[in-house]
Formats: structure tokens, sequence, C-alpha cells
């Protein structure tokens, strides 16, 4: 594709895919699948970077594109991994994929989580539903640079307690971690049968073992968990500077062109896939329209 | 910055030149009531007063419908399908529109540049030309009625001809070869005429001042209920943004060949005005109501580009003229803002 072939013609068509070759899939709950990819070309597989937070546009011809965030570790190198949810018309498909498929890609694009300033930082990561998927990246990052953060909280929550995303993940990674200094909540917000916890995130607080002053928060989930969580955080006297949240919008080119993802008002002009989609507590509480 | 005349006469022989470089598009009637850009027969029917064309000239740029790459699905390849280096060369462009062009250019020819739009801007030569206004105008508060940039020539009406600015390293260069043939010295009459078509067109403005503060107010008022009435009135045709010259939305669809093996992956003028603009999968959409769409329309057009340092809207007045359901955009705006004065 275009980024090893191109720097050498000068010339660099931003559309163009690079082929991945499908090598594992895994099933994480009834419609929620993860894959893992690696480049053919072993340059790409080589060079190839992302941060926690950016997207690819996955490619099935014939089919079309779509947006999927990156939910594997940016430090593990050569492959990445995708959650995508059996949800439209594409989606669809790729879950008919078998290892061994190919499929083009296109990215990393988007702004991801600027995990420099969170450096030296306690971290709160909460994701509701599929917005497991991004913070996933986060965390692992998080974990793979164990030196460069704080303590870490992890709250990931769903509806039912069988559609917690990377829940038996996160349980092993419990051993692992040394108990104080890691805590991974895991609960589920209408499940009744669930053997866990219950609620949502906001009720979980008293697990939370970061310090408020000197914490970093990146959320993903819905909107109106924003709302709540924004509250709770700013109540409890979190750095507004240091909330970030991840926002969905129809991406569809990745690049600020297609004009789909466009969000925010008159002087706050923005596009979700390069503008974003992570925004900080300010861009969001002062540009109408972003929850 | 090099002026130098030309006579009407003369420009007709000029225009038959442009032919020799490229494929010449000009203003035409096409209509009772409208006008476009066509490829020019015959110089004589190249319109040079007109008000506004039904298509904007983003379209020689950037198609309505292009093939970006063509595929094969067993491969997992995609072929480019870049455009051509032929020259187009647009004649009769209004100030508006120049500044529309610039608008795109910098969401287009940005850190990550489109190959296609890149290579036919480069392939371009745009000719500017002054024109007045009628009530659907509004340029002038957008401070865009008179263009510093983005024109090769621009064309100023005078009673004898025209006096020509000369913009970029191509304007010099079409103007060089007929220097003393076609084109001559300004003289200070010619100055002094541009002056009087100057003052005559800002007299005509039906709206004077500048919308400055618009944006500002759009925020502050953002539960107006003129998006709620005028809403109601809109048929979400999309005619406001096709006809719009910096609106840039496009879809992309692949078309497979009969058997699969083979396709297209194209792309098309999208509207923000459709229902599909905002779908996501799980039939989520974000912009679920055409009240929804339509605000979503006015604060786009309206919010600020900063290579230009104006708004994406021109002023041009085709989302008015060209709208089936008579939505005034430019009244509406003067009523979110709360302007008064100047409007007839």
């Amino acid at each position: 594709m275009s980024q090893s072939k191109t720097q050498d013609e000068g010339k660099e068509n931003i559309y163009d895919t690079a082929k991945c070759r499908l090598l594992r899939k895994y099933k994480l709950s009834e419609s929620d699948k993860l894959f893992l990819f690696r480049f053919e070309d072993p340059e790409i597989a080589t060079n190839w970077r992302f941060k926690p937070g950016q997207f690819v546009e996955v490619s099935l011809l014939g089919l079309g594109e779509v947006p999927i965030s990156i939910c594997s570790s940016a430090r593990r190198m050569g492959f990445f991994e995708l959650c995508i949810r059996n949800a439209g018309r594409v989606t669809s498909q790729i879950h008919k994929l078998q290892p061994g498929s190919l499929v083009g890609i296109r990215g990393p694009y988007g702004n991801g989580f600027p995990m420099e300033q969170f450096y030296n930082r306690d971290l709160l990561l909460v994701a509701a539903g599929l917005g497991m998927a991004p913070l996933r990246s986060v965390f692992l990052y998080a974990i793979d640079n164990r030196w460069l953060f704080g303590n870490i909280t992890i709250i990931n929550s769903a509806k039912f307690g069988n559609e917690l995303l990377f829940k038996r993940e996160l349980e092993a990674m419990k051993d692992i971690a040394t108990a104080e200094d890691i805590s991974i909540v895991q609960t589920a917000t209408r499940d009744p049968d669930f053997k866990g916890l219950h609620g949502r995130a906001t009720s979980h607080f008293e697990k939370v073992n970061v310090d408020p002053k000197n914490c970093a928060v990146a959320m993903c989930g819905p909107p109106a968990m924003y709302k709540g969580m924004f509250e709770e955080l700013i109540a409890r006297g979190y750095d507004p500077r240091y909330i970030f949240v991840t926002l969905e919008r129809r991406m569809k080119c990745g690049v600020g062109k297609c004009g789909h993802c466009n969000i925010g008002t008159a002087t706050s002009w923005k596009y979700a896939c390069k503008d974003g989609p992570v925004f900080d507590y300010y861009a969001i509480t002062s540009i109408p329209g972003l929850i | 910055m090099r002026y130098v005349k030309i006579s009407k006469q003369n420009t007709y022989e000029f225009l038959e030149r442009l032919k020799k470089i490229g494929t010449l598009y000009a203003p035409h009637k096409i209509s009772e009531k409208f006008f476009d850009f066509c490829e020019v027969d015959d110089v004589k029917d190249v319109m040079f007063e007109y008000q506004r064309t039904i298509r904007p000239p983003r379209r020689f740029f950037y198609p309505e419908r292009e093939v970006l790459f063509t595929f094969d699905t067993r491969k997992v390849e995609l072929y480019e399908n870049l455009p051509s280096d032929k020259k187009q060369i647009l004649f009769g462009v209004h100030s508006c529109d120049i500044v529309a062009l610039r608008t795109m250019d910098s969401k287009f020819i940005d850190d990550q540049p489109d190959p296609y739009y890149k290579s036919r801007r480069e392939n371009g030569i745009v000719i500017g030309l002054s024109c007045l206004p009628d009530e659907y105008c509004f340029c002038n508060v957008r401070r865009v009625e008179f263009v510093d940039a983005g024109f090769d020539l621009f064309f100023h009406e005078l009673p004898d001809g025209f006096l020509v600015r000369v913009g970029t390293v191509v304007g010099h260069k079409l103007v060089d070869p007929y220097e003393g043939e076609l084109f001559e010295e300004v003289c200070p009459d010619d100055t002094e005429n541009m002056s009087k078509f100057e003052e005559k067109r800002t007299s005509m403005f039906t709206t004077q001042g500048n919308w400055d503060n618009l944006r500002y107010f759009m925020e502050l008022r953002l539960n107006h209920p003129m998006y709620i009435r005028e809403s109601e009135k809109c048929l979400g045709c999309g005619n406001c943004t096709l006809t719009c010259p910096s609106c840039k939305c496009y879809d992309v669809q692949d078309i497979p060949s009969i058997d699969g093996r083979t396709g297209e992956r194209i792309r098309f003028w999208d509207s923000c005005q459709f229902r599909s603009h905002g779908l996501v999968a799980g039939d989520h959409n974000f912009r679920e109501t055409k009240q929804d769409r339509f605000h979503n329309r006015y604060q786009c057009k309206n919010s600020y580009c900063s290579a230009t340092t104006t708004s994406f809207c021109v002023g041009c007045g085709r989302c008015t003229y060209f709208c089936p359901a008579d939505i005034q955009f430019k009244k509406n705006l003067m009523e979110i803002a709360g302007y008064k004065g100047g409007y007839s």
C-alpha cells in the first residue's frame, strides 16, 4: 500500500488500503468477536504504529468500509486486534470471515488518547458496552508501560453479564496485578442473575484506588454515561483538564473530508474522525451537541 | 499585482485561444432563468453577465460522481483511478465561488490531501469575472465580494472591455504571449471606470455592513424558533447543499460487477439534508429529525474557515434561489442574529 510504496513514488493516495490477513478470531459475546490481523507487507507490519483511542477503516471489497477502534496494545507490534460487533451490512460479513482471509486496512486515524499527558498519573478507565474496545488499548498500553503510570482502576460495565467484553481477560489480569495498585471492577447494570457486581460505574467509586488530584480519566460509553460521570468526577475533585472521552459518529472517510462525522456549532465545527474521536472535558461541556 | 486591459472584442479572441490550452468552460444561459458552466463551443455564447450558475464550479475539481478505485475481490486489491492531466479552464467565476473553492482547498488539500481533487486543482485555471448582485446576493456581508487570491486572472467589467488583474504565475503566462496584441496597458480612465463599477456594485447589495458576529449569535440562540418554523417547510431534497459552492460531503460505495470478481469504488456528492447522512449501524441516527439536519447545515455553513478567515457560506444565494420550498437562508440568518437594517 501507500505507506511504504508511496514514499518512493512521492505520491500517496490516502484512500488506498493495505492488505491484512485475519489470523485468529475469538468470540467475546453473542454479538462481538475479537479479530487478530497482521499486515501482509512485512515492512508495514514492522513499522505500523498507532495510539490508544485511534481507529482504522476496515475495507471489504464490494461491500465498503467501516471505522473500528483498535483494541490491542500500541506497544505490541506486528499485529493488531479489532473488537467488532455484528451490527450492520459490513460488520456482519466481517464476522463470517475465516482465519486466512484478507481485508483492506487504512489508518490509523483520529487523535487518540494523549497518553504522554497521562504519564506519572493514576489512571481511571471507565467503559460501558463496546466502549471497552478502545479502552482495552489504553489499559494494555498502561500495563505494558507500567512504570509510567500510578495506580490504575478500570471499570468495565455492560447491561448484561454475558455482554461484558474481555471479562475473562480482565479477571485473569487480576491475578497478575499487584492487588493494591490495580483495581478491576466489572459490573452489570440490568442483569439480576449476574454473579458479580451490579449497577452503573458511578455506584462503584469505593473500589476506585486512584488519587483524584493526580489522575487521568479516559471514558468510552454512551453520552448519557458521560453526563453522569462528569458530575460525579467533578464532585469528587478530579481535575477536568485530565478527563477525556471518545465519541462515536459516522466516520466514513477517517481523514476529515466526507463530512458525515461533523459535530459542534458555528464557532467550533469539528470532525470526529480528525479533531477527535477523543475530546477533553472542556470541549465536551462547551460545544453543544457533542454529547 | 500586474494589471492589463482587454477590449470586449479581444476577449472573444482570448477565449478562442484558451480553448487550445485545455477544455474551456464558461457560463451559458441554459434555460429561461438558469445559467450553468458549459464547455465553450462558440465563444459568442459565453455570458458575461449572470448572477449565479445552477451548479457550483467545485464540480470541475470534485465531480458529482467519480470512480476512486477499481478492485479485484479475489486478489483483494484496489487499483487507483486518478484523473487525467488534462487542463480545465474555468472562465467567468464570480468572487464568491472563488472563495468557496479556497474553502474546499482548505479541507481537501490539507495535511492529508485528497489526490483526486488536488490533481484536478493543479490542472485547473480559474479566471474570475466581476458581477452585479441581485437581491439573493450577500457576499459583501460575508467579506468575499472582492477576492485577493484563488484566481489566475480576474476580469473587471469596464464600459469598453475588462481590466484584468493577474493573480498567479499561470496568469502571467496566459497574458505574456498576447501582451500588446490582445492585452494593452491600463490607463487612468480604466481605473476610474473600475472605481465607478465597484461603487455602483457596492450600493446595489440589499444588505450592508458585515456579519462577523453572526456565528456567535447562532450559538447564543441555538434554540431559536426560526429553526422549527423553517425546517417544517423543508422538503429535505438537498438542493441547497448540491448547489452550494462550498458543500463537500460525499459518500462512498462499492459497486461490484455482476460476477462479484471486480468492481468500482465510487464516490458521489452526499447531502447533510438526507436521513442517511448521520445514520450508523444498528439504525442509530446522529441527526434523526429533519430539524436536526436543518440546524446542522446552518451551523456548518456559518462555521469559520481559518484558511480564508471567512465563513464557509460565501453568500452566493444559490440555496435560496434554488429552494423549492422558498426557504430564505439570508433572511433566516438575519432573524437569528437580530440584524434589521439593510434588508429589503
